[in-house]
């Protein structure tokens, strides 16, 4: 069995996973990032997008929003490029005490998120498809947030400050030493081979399954995976990120990221992060919800939908996660269970992952006896030097001095071969979906209806695939994709959906394929 | 002006119906909010590729599947009509020099490099048929639509000997050429010259040759016989993603033919609505740029298409609409469960959605009673086939649009 040796082996590659790699790599300890299957491929790819002011959380939960503003500015100084500023609004609609808009006011002077009344009708002149019968309406510093741009710019980071990042790589077992935890062993998913990686401190970023990986070291956490759904809208309905003013409730925020806009969630506690349904009810609470913020909603055609498990850490039992705090939670299984060597980081939000990994990597330090300080609020991650937002024409504006220059592969979301063709032979990967991560290939309005059949050709160049792992990364693709969208097909969608059934199903006839 | 038949849709059925009752001196009209399913699809007529296993004679196997799919628009023909359809449209189209018939399909390439049989295929595709055997190169032109070596590779790992080859042909400034464009260029001699040079010396003894469905619009039949007769052996197209190069030239040919006869044709106009009176529609109503437009006719042909060409809707609550005249529907297999199940290549409690009919393709009421006595309904909104999985939809399309007129035809006599 191979052996690997680390100071700092990070489980998990979601956002505060790779918070920490990139952390503790740039204190200059030797770091191994292990994720069972692509980055961002749990939680953080599936969230709907929103760099918290904290205005959501000012007065039920003072704690986080005082965390989520903080980091708010932090993240815009150093993830620029993630972040477009699209500012947020706080509205007041019919179904809406008026009079919660004081103490939600109130909540975010105590937390100390900026927050501005202002008039129905300027909310109106911004955001013209709001519901006219608003009431009231605060704007506050929510954005929106890409976080496949973040987890890769981070991941990208990490590695520059030396640390290795083993995608598909799941943990199988913790290894003890007695009262001690001295590594893990694991199995790539892809080869089937075992590994084994010796850690003076193993970080638990596990996310919504940290639960699972703590009791591999006979550890008690109490996570408690809440199903968030969300459905991406083919337009911006909003360009600004909108808010219902109340406690926090299902359906009641549209984020406007790239060029959809998802309306969230819901939050159902589940037994298993892993088997996340959509069901119709669900779907049109979002779509009821949706008419109440833009009255027409249910006429604008959804995307997709999609359910993500947040990682509520509760010291007890509880019935209901809304309960739960969005705070992180840091345990230390030394001081806690006197399990020397782990530390598990849950809890918290996207938001406020760099904050979590901070405390995270000291809690490391403290354990191996070091004191270096994080820098992780000061230097920018790549992409993000100049200080400059994304914007919704980036792309575009890129691509447009050279127009016709390039063929589109995905028209969609404008990627031209050769950055689909520079992608395959960096990930050198045999799964689409890993590319639509990278990418966004198969993302847009078609959702993947003419660029499946092209990059899985492309692939099969690129890769030397043979035909039948080519046919494999095609099929297993169109099955990704029609996971999210059988939920919301109707009107527009339903036309696309049976568009793409006639080009798959009747003149590729992909069905019939060997894999 | 008042018309003998209104046609509503202007893919492949309501084309059929159209031209066969304009050629019976008809007056006609076409009314379309755009061209239909001919840019999507290639021009194959599939009458019956799939039942279960690969079907190798429509003619033999139609009675059998008839009888195994009750509501299946195909219960409503003989095996004799689709024969006289098929008959006739190869003898309108003598531009795409259709070869086959329902006796055998002809097994053509899919550009993954799967089988799939048709009835009827253009001069252009008839040399893949893969049941001759023999050797195949695959030639790409750098067209995104068409992965010749994946093809092959799938063709090759069922036994059939394939080969690919990537040409570099020269675009010009362009790069981001798609299928219509690499077809206009094919139309151009100096383009066809580039290419046969760029093979020369490349080809195998024996070996037939396919390129992507490009090879040319309105000179195609002349750019696909110089290509056979400067490389000396059988040339073939592979039809892929829309849009369809072949399926414009189906649709140029029809609409071509259609015009000598005397119908016409308007494009962009959305039939909304209709007037109706005593168990007959009187007249149809269609919008188009800030105004809207009244057709009256005899009778009328519904060929809107299904689901894909909006001619039926699924709205958000999961009401299922026919668009115009808000027709009965049958099909659905949700049997108060979801509308759409989990895994993708399954069939779908919607897919055999559409209108029922009569004998004579008139949507019928909830008691099967003819809903209007002069509405005909032909192509992809009827109910019952899965055309997409059976391959049958342009075998659908053309023998219940030619009935279409039938029925109007007999029933004028």
């Amino acid at each position: 069995v191979a052996a690997l040796e680390a100071e700092v082996l990070v489980i998990g590659g979601g956002s505060t996973g790779v918070g920490v790699a990139r952390d503790a790599a740039m204190r200059g300890l030797k770091t191994v990032l292990v994720e069972r299957k692509d980055l961002a491929d749990g939680t953080t790819g599936r969230y709907h997008g929103l760099l918290h002011s904290g205005g959501r959380y000012a007065v039920k939960d003072p704690e986080a929003a005082r965390e989520c503003i903080v980091e708010n500015v932090i993240l815009r100084r150093i993830a620029s490029d993630c972040i477009e500023d699209t500012g947020g609004l706080f509205v007041s609609t019919p179904w809406d005490d008026p009079a919660f808009g004081d103490v939600f006011r109130e909540g975010c002077r105590a937390t100390g998120v900026p927050v501005e009344e202002i008039p129905v009708a300027e909310a109106l002149r911004r955001e013209p498809r709001l519901n006219p019968e608003i009431s009231r309406a605060f704007s506050v510093p929510d954005a929106a947030l890409d976080p496949w741009k973040l987890v890769w710019g981070c991941a990208r980071s990490a590695q520059e400050h030396g640390a290795q990042i083993l995608l598909y790589h799941r943990v199988v077992g913790l290894e003890r030493d007695g009262q001690r935890v001295s590594g893990a062993a694991i199995r790539n998913d892809l080869t089937g081979e075992d590994l084994r990686i010796h850690a003076d401190v193993v970080v638990n970023a596990a996310g919504a399954w940290a639960g699972q990986i703590a009791e591999l070291a006979g550890c008690r956490v109490n996570v408690l995976p809440g199903k968030g759904i969300m459905i991406a809208m083919n337009h911006r309905l909003v360009n600004t990120v909108v808010n219902r003013c109340k406690m926090p409730a299902d359906g009641d925020i549209l984020v406007p990221i790239r060029t959809v806009s998802v309306i969230g969630t819901t939050d159902v506690r589940v037994a298993d992060p892993d088997d996340l349904e959509v069901t119709q009810s669900e779907i049109d609470e979002m779509l009821d919800e949706g008419e109440k913020l833009v009255p027409g909603f249910r006429e604008a055609r959804a995307l997709r939908a999609w359910a993500g498990a947040r990682p509520l850490f509760s010291p007890e039992e509880v019935a209901d996660t809304r309960e739960v705090s969005r705070s992180h939670a840091l345990l230390d299984h030394r001081e806690r269970d006197g399990v020397e060597g782990l530390v598990t980081i849950t809890g918290g939000k996207t938001t406020t992952f760099r904050l979590m990994a901070e405390v995270a990597v000291d809690a490391a330090c403290a354990q191996l006896g070091v004191e270096r300080a994080c820098r992780t609020h000061e230097e920018p991650l790549p992409d993000s030097e100049d200080g400059h937002f994304y914007s919704l024409g980036s792309r575009l504006h890129a691509r447009e001095p050279v127009p016709q220059s390039e063929e589109l592969i995905c028209e969609c979301e404008l990627i031209t071969r050769h950055r689909l063709e520079e992608a395959m032979e960096r990930r050198h990967t045999a799964n689409l979906d890993d590319l639509r991560r990278t990418l966004r290939l198969g993302m847009g309005p078609c959702q993947g209806g003419f660029c499946s059949y092209r990059a899985a050709g492309i692939l099969h160049a690129v890769e030397r695939l043979d035909h039948r792992a080519a046919n494999a990364a095609l099929l297993s693709f169109l099955q990704e994709r029609w996971k999210g969208v059988h939920p919301i097909l109707y009107g527009d969608q339903m036309r696309q959906a049976r568009l793409d059934d006639w080009i798959f199903q009747g003149l590729l006839r992909v069905q019939h394929l060997p894999t | 002006m008042t018309h003998d038949t209104v046609v509503i849709g202007a893919g492949l059925a309501g084309l059929a119906a159209a031209l066969r009752l304009a050629e019976e001196g008809r007056r006609v009209l076409v009314v379309a909010k755009g061209v239909g399913s001919t840019h999507l699809a290639p021009a194959t007529i599939d009458v019956l590729g799939f039942d279960g296993e690969a079907v190798e004679s429509p003619a033999q196997a139609l009675p059998q599947f008839a009888a195994a799919h009750p509501g299946h628009p195909y219960e409503r023909l003989s095996v004799e009509l689709i024969a006289a359809s098929i008959d006739w449209f190869k003898s309108r189209l003598p531009l795409s020099g259709y070869r086959g018939g329902l006796e055998e399909n002809v097994v053509l390439p899919t550009a993954v490099g799967a089988a799939k049989p048709s009835a009827l295929v253009p001069e252009t595709m008839v040399g893949g048929d893969l049941r001759a055997g023999g050797r195949f190169l695959f030639v790409g032109l750098g067209l995104k639509d068409f992965y010749p070596a994946y093809l092959a590779g799938n063709l090759a790992g069922s036994g059939v000997q394939a080969r690919a080859i990537e040409l570099a042909p020269p675009l010009g400034r362009e790069t981001d050429v798609g299928s219509v464009g690499f077809a206009r260029r094919f139309e151009q001699p100096a383009f066809r010259e580039a290419i046969v040079r760029e093979l020369a010396g490349r080809l195998e003894p024996e070996e037939r040759v396919g390129f992507p469905a490009v090879l040319g619009i309105r000179q195609a039949a002349e750019v696909w016989r110089e290509l056979e007769t400067r490389l000396e052996r059988p040339v073939f197209e592979v039809a892929t993603l829309p849009p369809s190069v072949s399926g414009i030239r189906l649709f140029e040919e029809m609409t071509a033919a259609l015009r000598r006869a005397g119908g016409r044709i308007v494009i962009g106009q959305t039939v909304v609505g209709a007037e109706t009176a005593n168990g007959r529609v009187e007249a149809v109503v269609a919008e188009a740029a800030a105004r809207t437009g009244t057709f009256r006719a005899r009778s009328f042909v519904l060929a809107s298409g299904g689901f894909a060409a909006g001619g039926v809707e699924l709205n958000s609550y999961g009401k299922i609409r026919e668009a115009i005249f808000d027709l009965a529907l049958a099909g659905a297999a949700t049997n108060g469960g979801p509308r759409f199940l989990p895994t993708y290549l399954e069939e779908q409690p919607l897919d055999r959605v559409g209108v029922p009919v009569d004998d004579r393709l008139r949507p019928t009421d909830a008691e099967g009673r003819p809903r209007y006595e002069n509405l005909h309904a032909a192509g992809a909104t009827l109910a019952g086939a899965v055309p997409w999985r059976e391959a049958s939809g342009n075998g659908l399309s053309l023998a219940t649009g030619y009935a279409a007129a039938g029925a109007i035809l007999e029933g004028d006599s």
